[in-house]
C-alpha cells in the first residue's frame, strides 16, 4: 500500500525528452508555467494542450501514468470547479434554490480545471523524465547564480537529494516496524482517531530513532569520504547544453510569446 | 503447525512480479526445535511471515491447531498471540520509555489484567536473562545485546506456543550468540513451546535443532531430522550452503585414515568420537 506512492517517481529510457539536459527541462516547465497562466481561450489552451501531448508521446509515458499523479489532487480540483462553477457572475443558464450556474462559470470552471491538470502533468513529465540525480544537479546549476547573495545552493541540493534517496528506505523500514508491532498484537485500524494516533507511537519512535541513527552514519561515511560542502567540488558528470537543448528552449520560449500574443489579441 | 501448498508471489500483475515462494508444505509438532536454513533470497522471511498471518498466501494455507489462520479476523488476533515472531534486528522495534512497558506492549494488547502483565513481564525478563534492575530502564540505554533480548523478551511475554525468530543472532559476537540461544533453549525447555529458527549458521543449526528446514528457490530442497539433513552434504554445498564446520573436520579426519564413525556435525559430536576412538586404542 505504501508502495504504490507515485510522488517523484522516474521512469528510466532513452527518448529525446529523457536525454535533454535536466535545466532544459526545468526551465521548459518554468516557460510552460508562464505561458499556462497567460492561456485564456480555447486556441490557446489548445496549443498548450498539444505542446503537452506531443511532449508525452516523445517521452513515451503512458497517459493513465499521469492519470494517476492526479490522485492526490483530486479534491482541490473537484473543489475549484465547484467554486468557479457557482460563484462566477454572469448570464444565469440553470438556477436552483440558492445556487445559480453561469455560462461564464461553466467556461472559467472548465478552464481551471484544465490548467490545474496541465500544470500537474507538466511537472510530472519532469519528474518521470529526469532521474532525481540529475534534477538536483539541474537545479543547483541553475540557483547558482544565487550563491553570490549568500545562498546555500549547493548544501540545499544536497539535502534536496539525500531526501530523495532516503524515501524508498523510509517506506521500507516503516512496513518492517509495522509487521513486528503487528506480530505483538497492535492494531492500526480499528477505534476512534485518539486510538489510530495512539497506534502510530510504536511506529514513529523506532522510526525517527532509526532516522537520526541513519543521518549519523551517512554523516560519518561522507566525512570518511572527505565530503566537506561544495567549495571546490567536480563532477563526475559535467552537464552540458547540445544542440537539442538549444532547440528545446527555442521552442519554450516560442511557445509562450505565442500564447501571450494570442491572448493579448483575445483568442 | 501444518503448512500446505504455500505460494505466494510478490507484486501480482506488475512487471515487478516475483514469486518469493512455491508450494512449500510442512509440519511442525509440538515442542519441536527447527531450523529453516537457505542463502539470501531463498525465502525464508516471506516463509515466517505467513505463519501468523502478517501476509495473506496468494495460494495455499496455514493451519494452527487444525484452524485456517486466515479464515478470519479472529483467527488472525489469536494466532499472532500463539505465534510469536521475531524480526530480524528486533531491537529496532523498541520505542517505549522503559524496557519494562516496552516488554509488556505485547500482553497488553492481548487484553490480560495487570497483574498477569506484570507477572509475564518478570518472567520474560528472567528466560532473556535481563536484570531486574535494567527494567526501569529506557531501552535505549542498553548496549545491542541487552536490546537484542529485549526486543525477545517482547515476544516472548506475549507466552507463544510456537516462537519464530528470524537470524536471532545476526551482528552479535559469539558471546552474545551462544547466550541468545541459550535463553532460547531454556524457554523452550521450560514451557514446551516450539521453536522455528531461521539462519544462515549450519553450526548454530547443527547445535540446536533437532529439525532441519532447506529451503531454496522458494521451494523446500530438505527437510528431514538434523543428522538426516546433513548427510546430504553435496546437495548443501550445491545450494551454496556451508557443511558445519564439524563436518569438515570430520571428513577431513577421515580422508586422513580416522576412521570415524556415524554422522558428525556438532564439535561435541566429533569430540565423543575422538574421545571414544582414544579410549578403544588405550585399551588395546
Amino acid at each position: 500500500m505504501l508502495k504504490d506512492i507515485t510522488l517523484g517517481q522516474y521512469f528510466p529510457g532513452d527518448t529525446p525528452i529523457h536525454r535533454l539536459d535536466p535545466r532544459t527541462k526545468i526551465l521548459l516547465v518554468v516557460f510552460y508555467i508562464v505561458a499556462l497562466f497567460n492561456a485564456s481561450g480555447f486556441l490557446t489552451y489548445g496549443i498548450m494542450a498539444a505542446a503537452l501531448i506531443t511532449a508525452q508521446a516523445l517521452a513515451r509515458i503512458r497517459p493513465s501514468a499521469l492519470l494517476k499523479g492526479m490522485k492526490p489532487v483530486i479534491m482541490i480540483i473537484v473543489l475549484t470547479a465547484v467554486l468557479n462553477l457557482f460563484y462566477t457572475p454572469g448570464e444565469v443558464i440553470f438556477q436552483f434554490w440558492i445556487l445559480k450556474i453561469t455560462r461564464e462559470g461553466v467556461k472559467t470552471a472548465f478552464f481551471m480545471v484544465l490548467r490545474i491538470m496541465m500544470l500537474i502533468s507538466c511537472t510530472f513529465m519532469l519528474t518521470y523524465t529526469t532521474s532525481p540525480i540529475s534534477l538536483t544537479d539541474g537545479l543547483e546549476t541553475l540557483l547558482s547564480p544565487l550563491k553570490r547573495i549568500g545562498l546555500p545552493v549547493h548544501e540545499l541540493a544536497m539535502m534536496m537529494s539525500i531526501a530523495l534517496r532516503f524515501i524508498p528506505t523510509l517506506i521500507e523500514e516503516t512496513e518492517k516496524i509495522m509487521s513486528a508491532q503487528k506480530a505483538r498484537g497492535a492494531q492500526f485500524d480499528t477505534g476512534g482517531i485518539i486510538d489510530k494516533a495512539k497506534a502510530m507511537l510504536p511506529i514513529l519512535v523506532p522510526l525517527f530513532i532509526s532516522s537520526f541513527r541513519r543521518a549519523d552514519e551517512l554523516a560519518v561515511a561522507m566525512e570518511a569520504r572527505c565530503y566537506h560542502g561544495g567549495q571546490g567540488r567536480t563532477r563526475l558528470r559535467e552537464l552540458r547544453y547540445a544542440p537539442g537543448d538549444f532547440a528545446a528552449i527555442g521552442l519554450g520560449v516560442g511557445l509562450v510569446v505565442l500564447v501571450i500574443i494570442l491572448s493579448r489579441m483575445g483568442l | 503447525m501444518k503448512v500446505e501448498g504455500l505460494t505466494h508471489v510478490y507484486s501480482q500483475g506488475t512487471p515487478f512480479q516475483t514469486t518469493a515462494i512455491k508450494n512449500v508444505s510442512f509440519e511442525l509438532y509440538k515442542g519441536q526445535v527447527a531450523a529453516v536454513i537457505g542463502h539470501t533470497g531463498s525465502g525464508k522471511s516471506t516463509l515466517i511471515q505467513h505463519l501468523n498471518a502478517l501476509i495473506k498466501p496468494t495460494e495455499g494455507r496455514v493451519l494452527f491447531k487444525g484452524r485456517d489462520i486466515n479464515a478470519s479476523k479472529e483467527n488472525m488476533k489469536a494466532v499472532r498471540a500463539d505465534v510469536g515472531l521475531v524480526f530480524q534486528y528486533p531491537e529496532y522495534q523498541l520505542f517505549e520509555e522503559t524496557v519494562y512497558r516496552d516488554i509488556a506492549f505485547g500482553p497488553k494488547n492481548q487484553g490480560l489484567s495487570e497483574k498477569e502483565i506484570d507477572e509475564r513481564v518478570h518472567r520474560a525478563a528472567g528466560f532473556v536473562g535481563i536484570e531486574q534492575r535494567y527494567l526501569q530502564v529506557s531501552p535505549f540505554e542498553l548496549s545491542g545485546g541487552q536490546k537484542r533480548r529485549a526486543a525477545i523478551a517482547g515476544v516472548i511475554a506475549m507466552m507463544p506456543e510456537v516462537l519464530i525468530l528470524d537470524e536471532p543472532m545476526a551482528g552479535l559476537d559469539p558471546a552474545g550468540r551462544e547466550g541468545i540461544m541459550a535463553n532460547l533453549m531454556s524457554y523452550h525447555e521450560a514451557t514446551g513451546a516450539a521453536l522455528l529458527i531461521v539462519t544462515h549458521s549450519m553450526d548454530d543449526a547443527a547445535r540446536y535443532a533437532s529439525r532441519m528446514i532447506v529451503m531454496d528457490h522458494g521451494t523446500v530442497a530438505l527437510d528431514g531430522p538434523t543428522a538426516e539433513v546433513f548427510s546430504h552434504g553435496e546437495e548443501l554445498t550445491k545450494m551454496g550452503l556451508a557443511v558445519p564446520t564439524a563436518s569438515l573436520i570430520a571428513d577431513r579426519l577421515r580422508q586422513l585414515g580416522v576412521p570415524l564413525e556415524g554422522s558428525i556435525y556438532t564439535l561435541d559430536l566429533l569430540e565423543k568420537e575422538i574421545l571414544r576412538l582414544r579410549g578403544g586404542r588405550e585399551n588395546a
